[in-house]
């Protein structure tokens, strides 16, 4: 283990730090909170335990993630083959389009379609997240040289082994890129997923609001930050030990 | 005839389109906004015989795309044509149909099945448009159309029994009160931020040095989820308004527009410094020295040569931040900063669907028709059709 190994988790580490302070010391901040909110009952939100919305919240995150990976690697494979090349234009065009689409409309026709609660959640945040990974493997998939293909088939390697050995490994940091900007937008949507009953960090801040409570509202929003500079940071200290072209942001 | 499709996209939508059409409910009919609605597929919705029609025109393109040597793009785009136009058709023919005299208060709820045929249609049509090679703008032609051919219906009053526009109906003056105060809003975040962007994006190309810092400082912002930084903005600014009287002479307040501007201008920065920077190094040295060479002043060079340049990359910047304010207006209407946001989040109180609709609809066609705008002006600079 060098320092710079080391250097490299800084950041991470740091945010980490801060949100695991965050989520088990805010209660005891009761002082400093009656200070914001002098004439409220109750300083500290006590409905749930911020360690289990914050276990929620990324459970929810997390699932939504391997959801788009899944379906949008797996779409980029499928129209970048021979056999599917008719639906690339189709398939690269509506990752682009769709990016259009603001995310807490996609959320809130989720309700119409799916009713109150996790699951048109974790639709939306699917759906949606999809996008930036489907459009960044596409990007990762096409950007691969004709001849490095070319010579790995040369090599007498099966159409799998060229997809596992050469093609996925070499766009795997614009596929993390896409993926790093799909879970931020992930993380930001699920916490207004608590407007359609899905149980997240947003809770406390929407419990703040309605009763306005702006002490509720602060703990919520630190937490929520924390939670997304960390998982960010991380995905930045991924992105950084990645071959090739690390860091290519095509979000 | 050859068994092997020539064009296999179009008749996978097509069939997904028919297979939706005949399986989902095309409408259902509430008695009133309280009570339950009763679900109609879409022969019992619109008859037979509108239902084969449309069925047969459908499958026409299916088969037209598959099994024609060289598939008539121009003839299935005008196919395309006419089945958008009878969407608004067909929710006035249900009304026609099923409203009658002694259901005063009856209303139209649009069903899945209409929704998953919209959707597959506006798929043909991307697919479409990049087969007969139309110019985006045809694409926005269209859509634009569309909307035109759906507010003329509304406006003889053929959508009357719709629950979208019972719903409209009800909140005529809110509704143009939210979209004044979301297009406001955007347009004063985007305006600001250019602004603000422009002023560090010239700073950090004479300081080069605080370029890391800066943009790491924004990048940190664009990460921070919106309603975290509207929450965190309350607090202090409500803390300002006490302090300060004469701010609170220009609303300025913890909730409300105050702290949804700034959180939408901090949001904005990011885009717009980054693309101007972008943008400024972009131009060849070659080409300013040529200029320099050819006698132009410095004023010269930056308005006549650098700009026209950087225009584009500009233009590409504003269009990501136009976007990304409108969708983050939305939810700035739950510090109460208005917009078409307060609809959404009033019909997710209530579990009132067609007014989340309400709400939700605006934003989409905002968000499509900026991206469409945008796009063609910065295709227009750049000299080359967009894509």
């Amino acid at each position: 283990m060098t320092a710079s190994h080391w250097q490299g988790w800084r950041w991470p580490l740091l945010w980490l730090g801060l949100l695991l302070a965050a989520t088990f010391g805010l209660p005891q901040l009761e002082a400093g909170f009656r200070a914001i909110e002098p004439g409220a009952r109750a300083v500290i939100y006590s409905q749930a335990s911020f360690s289990g919305l914050l276990v929620k919240h990324l459970l929810l995150v997390a699932a939504a993630a391997c959801a788009a990976v899944a379906l949008g690697v797996g779409t980029a494979i499928m129209v970048s083959r021979p056999w599917g090349r008719d639906f690339l234009p189709l398939a690269s065009q509506v990752a682009s389009i769709g990016q259009t689409f603001p995310p807490v409309a996609v959320l809130a026709l989720a309700v119409p379609a799916l009713g109150f609660g996790v699951l048109p959640t974790l639709f939306a945040l699917v759906l949606y997240g999809v996008l930036p990974i489907l459009r960044n493997s596409l990007a990762g998939l096409h950007g691969i040289a004709p001849a490095v293909l070319e010579a790995a088939r040369g090599m007498g390697m099966s159409p799998w082994q060229v997809l596992w050995q050469v093609e996925l490994p070499l766009a795997s940091a614009v596929i993390v890129a896409g993926s790093r900007t799909s879970v931020t937008i992930n993380i930001a949507t699920a916490a207004i997923g608590s407007t359609i009953g899905a149980s997240t960090l947003g809770d406390p801040i929407i419990s703040g609001l309605v009763n306005g409570n702006s002490a509720y509202v602060v703990q919520g929003a630190l937490l929520i930050g924390l939670l997304a500079l960390t998982v960010d940071s991380l995905f930045e200290r991924v992105q950084n030990r990645l071959p090739g072209p690390a860091a290519v942001a095509l979000g | 005839m050859r068994l092997r499709p020539v064009n296999r996209v179009i008749p996978v939508l097509v069939l997904m389109a028919l297979a939706l059409l005949w399986s989902l409910d095309f409408v259902s009919i509430q008695a009133n906004r309280i009570v339950p609605g009763s679900s109609l597929g879409l022969v019992a919705a619109v008859g037979m015989r509108w239902a084969l029609g449309l069925s047969g025109v459908l499958a026409l393109c299916g088969l037209l795309a598959a099994y024609v040597r060289r598939p008539p793009y121009g003839v299935l785009l005008a196919l395309l044509c006419l089945l958008l136009a009878q969407l608004p058709l067909s929710l006035a023919w249900v009304g026609e149909q099923h409203i009658t005299a002694e259901l005063a208060h009856a209303r139209v709820g649009i069903g899945a099945g209409f929704w998953g045929l919209l959707f597959l249609l506006g798929l043909l049509s991307i697919e479409l448009q990049q087969r007969v090679r139309l110019h985006r703008a045809g694409l926005l032609g269209i859509g634009l159309g569309l909307l035109l051919l759906t507010l003329g219906v509304a406006h003889l009053g053929g959508l009357e029994p719709l629950a979208l526009m019972r719903e409209y109906q009800s909140r005529r003056q809110q509704f143009s009160s939210a979209l004044y105060s979301h297009l406001g809003l955007v347009a004063a975040a985007v305006g600001v931020s250019l602004l603000l962007g422009a002023g560090l994006a010239l700073l950090i190309n004479r300081f080069p040095a605080i370029q890391r810092s800066c943009m790491g400082l924004l990048s940190v912002i664009q990460t921070i989820p919106s309603l975290a930084l509207f929450g965190l903005l309350i607090a202090p600014l409500s803390y300002l308004s006490a302090q300060f009287p004469l701010l609170q002479q220009f609303g300025v307040r913890g909730i409300g527009w105050a702290p949804a501007l700034l959180a939408l201008i901090a949001y904005s920065l990011l885009p717009i410094v980054r693309n101007i920077g972008v943008a400024l190094q972009a131009v060849e040295p070659s080409v300013i020295d040529a200029a320099h060479g050819m006698g132009m002043s410095p004023r010269q060079v930056f308005f006549q040569v650098r700009l026209p340049l950087a225009l584009p990359v500009i233009i590409e910047g504003v269009r990501v931040t136009t976007l990304q304010a409108i969708g983050l207006t939305a939810v700035a209407a739950l510090i109460g900063a208005g917009g078409f946001g307060t609809f959404i989040f009033q019909g997710l109180g209530q579990a009132a669907m067609d007014l989340i609709v309400l709400g939700a609809l605006p934003i989409l066609l905002m968000a499509l028709l900026a991206d469409s705008l945008f796009s063609l002006l910065a295709a227009h600079y750049r000299g080359v059709p967009a894509p």
